[in-house]
């Protein structure tokens, strides 16, 4: 109960904000305190225990001393990218960097963005990710940290990625904070995105993060997601993307670290010919918990989807992979698949895998499964016969297997750099 | 160079291998013809140290070194190659990236340092080149997608390559068109040597009309029952099994 109360508490000292602004946090509120947070007793929440984050003191808005050092060693700080740094989801103006020349093209900070595209933001905030039912939804429209803005206008596309770099710092204090993001990519326009979590101190952090993305017809968008948090840290990512016609949308989840790390993807395909590509790769070690939901939504007909989740478990972690496919109604001639791909290198490793698929209409081409088991003997034996030693046979297996995930990213110096780290874990 | 006295071995209670005995020097070729179900790949198998199969009896000596003794990976290391039957498909793994990995840990095992990068890009055009392989093979993943042929097309290079003192080829030749299987055996005719030997396994004479051996065995019921030269494979082409095995029959009827 620690963690409402500081909810509580922190919601009522909260300074004046604008008067919409306002409206749409105490609504939020409201229905975080009707639902409190969910327990294992809810089915969407089963394998994954959120008492363990309740039973801790955190502190709200704890101010950074230094990250410099800390963002300096990240390799992914090197790629040519407009960036966007939030530490303790404050954003850091001093470690951001907008290079980006094209002036219509709007990538900023959500507080900021607020203020001076009011508008624009609140003809979309809000409106994809929705806090009815979902408590940590509630809690983040309740109480947010700053963010991303992002907007691409009509008819076009950045020259350069957009990095949103995400840093816990727990050196002085237990943290919780919960980033909100905006994404809206208009009509014809195209997007590379990519969120970087990271963290640094040795006390505790708990992010509640918030995406909503909004795809507007015939837009593209490359969305990947980085999760590297080391020590003591949970993270709990609830991602919403809306797909109008003709969208092509391709999304990659790394998770490679991470005390707990709970993942809610959410796709809505609004309407005909959207592609929507779904890969993730988790790799988890220790006792560290990594749970993938994930539901796409085709709600009209003539669409694609692909999802592809893989993981590696080592030492006594633990995976979830829930994937939901709903075919409404009136999604005729859709084409739906997923899978999902495991291996467990210890017995002691656990994963919890349902593929599911609820199908309304008639004429769809859909399939699932999952698997879990070991490294095939064959290859391990081939490769040992050319006198490759047998933890290098196996750990190039591995990589072959996890870089498979990598390499659907299409940032080259990223992938290079996503491949690196995956065999660094391996 | 390979001693091979009396080895038995199962797949879990199936004995397999009932007495083998064998000797290979250097710059020698064995052919090992036989029916389906003789143990020929059995053989192949165990020599190359595939866990599927336990050795119940016998020594198998390799330049001196207990051979059954060592993990796959130390008998590739000592200069073993296995040209495997059916090569496995690794998606993910270059060609280029196992090769070089491969070379390395041998040169590592024979207290060399690895090799120079751009050494290796020399060697691997040239022996490419000898096994007339498309270069575009290289880039892709081990043996994925490749065809019958270029498959064991492959495994003539990876030999090539890692230069053993004793290849396997185990029916190297068996889905392979007639100008798939000349090029092979120009492959390994080319890398017969003084000091290097081979043996090679197969169910039909043809291969052994590109490939001359030494010496000729069949292998029947797990054991070598005939030993001859090339002319014996000949014989074997014009009769069938069907006389070895009637012999070897009168044989245990007699001994009875």
């Amino acid at each position: 109960m620690k963690l409402q109360e500081l909810i509580k508490n922190n919601f009522q000292q909260k300074g004046t904000q604008p008067e919409r602004a306002k409206e749409l946090s105490e609504q939020a509120f409201a229905e975080f305190e009707k639902l409190g947070l969910p327990t294992t007793k809810h089915e969407e929440w089963r394998y994954t225990n959120l008492k363990k984050i309740d039973e801790k003191d955190f502190q709200i808005n704890v101010r950074s001393e230094s990250v410099n050092t800390f963002f300096e060693s990240l390799p992914i700080k090197n790629i040519a990218a407009n960036k966007l740094v939030f530490v303790n989801g404050n954003f850091s103006i001093e470690l951001s960097d907008i290079i980006e020349k094209d002036k219509s093209i709007i990538i900023s900070n959500i507080f900021s963005a607020r203020e001076k595209h009011e508008e624009l933001f609140y003809k979309h905030f809000g409106k994809y990710a929705k806090s009815e039912g979902i408590a940590l939804n509630a809690m983040n429209t309740a109480l947010m940290n700053d963010g991303a803005f992002i907007f691409i206008p009509e008819n076009k596309t950045p020259e350069y990625p957009v990095i949103i770099l995400c840093i816990s710092d727990s050196s002085q204090a237990n943290v919780f904070y919960q980033p909100r993001n905006l994404i809206v990519i208009s009509k014809n326009s195209s997007l590379k995105l990519v969120e970087g979590y990271y963290s640094k101190g040795n006390n505790v952090s708990f992010s509640n993060n918030v995406t909503e993305v909004y795809a507007g017809e015939n837009a593209t968008l490359d969305h990947y997601k980085i999760q590297q948090e080391s020590g003591e840290s949970y993270q709990n990512n609830f991602t919403q993307i809306i797909q109008e016609s003709n969208t092509n949308i391709n999304h990659v989840t790394l998770t490679l670290d991470g005390t707990m790390v709970r993942n809610n993807l959410h796709f809505n395909l609004n309407g005909e010919n959207c592609n929507s590509l779904l890969y993730g790769l988790y790799v988890t070690d220790k006792k560290n918990h990594v749970d993938n939901h994930t539901r796409v939504d085709h709600s009209k007909p003539n669409c694609f989807s692909n999802e592809l989740y893989k993981g590696i478990l080592k030492d006594q972690s633990t995976a979830v992979f829930n994937g939901k496919i709903f075919v409404h109604k009136d999604a005729q001639k859709t084409n739906a698949y997923q899978r999902n791909q495991n291996i467990l290198l210890s017995d002691e490793a656990t994963i919890n895998t349902k593929p599911q698929l609820e199908i309304f209409a008639d004429d769809v081409k859909c399939t699932h499964g999952a698997t879990v088991g070991q490294l095939d003997e064959e290859p391990m034996f081939y490769l040992r016969s050319r006198g490759i030693p047998e933890n290098e046979a196996r750990k190039m297996l591995l990589n072959a297997f996890a870089d498979a995930i990598a390499e659907e990213i299409k940032i080259p110096e990223l992938v290079a750099i996503i491949e690196e780290e995956i065999n660094h874990k391996l | 160079m390979l001693s091979i006295k009396n080895l038995k071995a199962k797949i879990g209670e199936n004995e397999i291998l009932h007495g083998i005995n064998l000797e290979v020097k250097p710059g020698e070729i064995h052919a090992i013809m036989g029916p389906n179900g003789a143990g020929k790949s059995t053989l192949s198998s165990v020599l190359a140290g595939r866990e599927d199969y336990t050795v119940t009896e016998g020594e198998v000596m390799f330049n001196g070194k207990n051979l059954l003794d060592m993990a796959p990976e130390d008998r590739a290391r000592e200069g073993l190659f296995l040209a495997f039957q059916y090569p496995v498909e690794i998606p993910g793994v270059s060609t280029t990236n196992f090769l070089k990995t491969a070379i390395n840990e041998k040169r590592k095992y024979h207290g060399l340092e690895p090799m120079e990068a751009t050494d290796f890009l020399k060697m691997m055009r040239a022996k490419m080149e000898f096994v007339e392989m498309d270069k575009s093979l290289t880039s892709r993943s081990l043996n994925e997608g490749f065809s019958g042929g270029e498959k064991k097309r492959n495994e003539i290079f990876q030999m090539a390559m890692l230069e053993p003192k004793l290849a396997i080829l185990d029916e190297t030749d068996s889905g392979l068109d007639i100008d798939a299987l000349r090029l092979v055996s120009e492959g390994v005719n080319r890398l017969r040597s003084k000091e290097n030997a081979f043996i090679v396994i197969t169910h039909y004479q043809r291969l052994l009309d590109y490939i001359i051996p030494d010496f000729v065995h069949v292998l029947y019921k797990g054991k070598i029952v005939k030993s001859g030269d090339k002319e014996l494979a000949k014989e074997l082409e014009v009769k069938g099994y069907d006389w070895i095995k009637t012999e070897v029959e009168n044989e245990s009827v007699k001994s009875v």
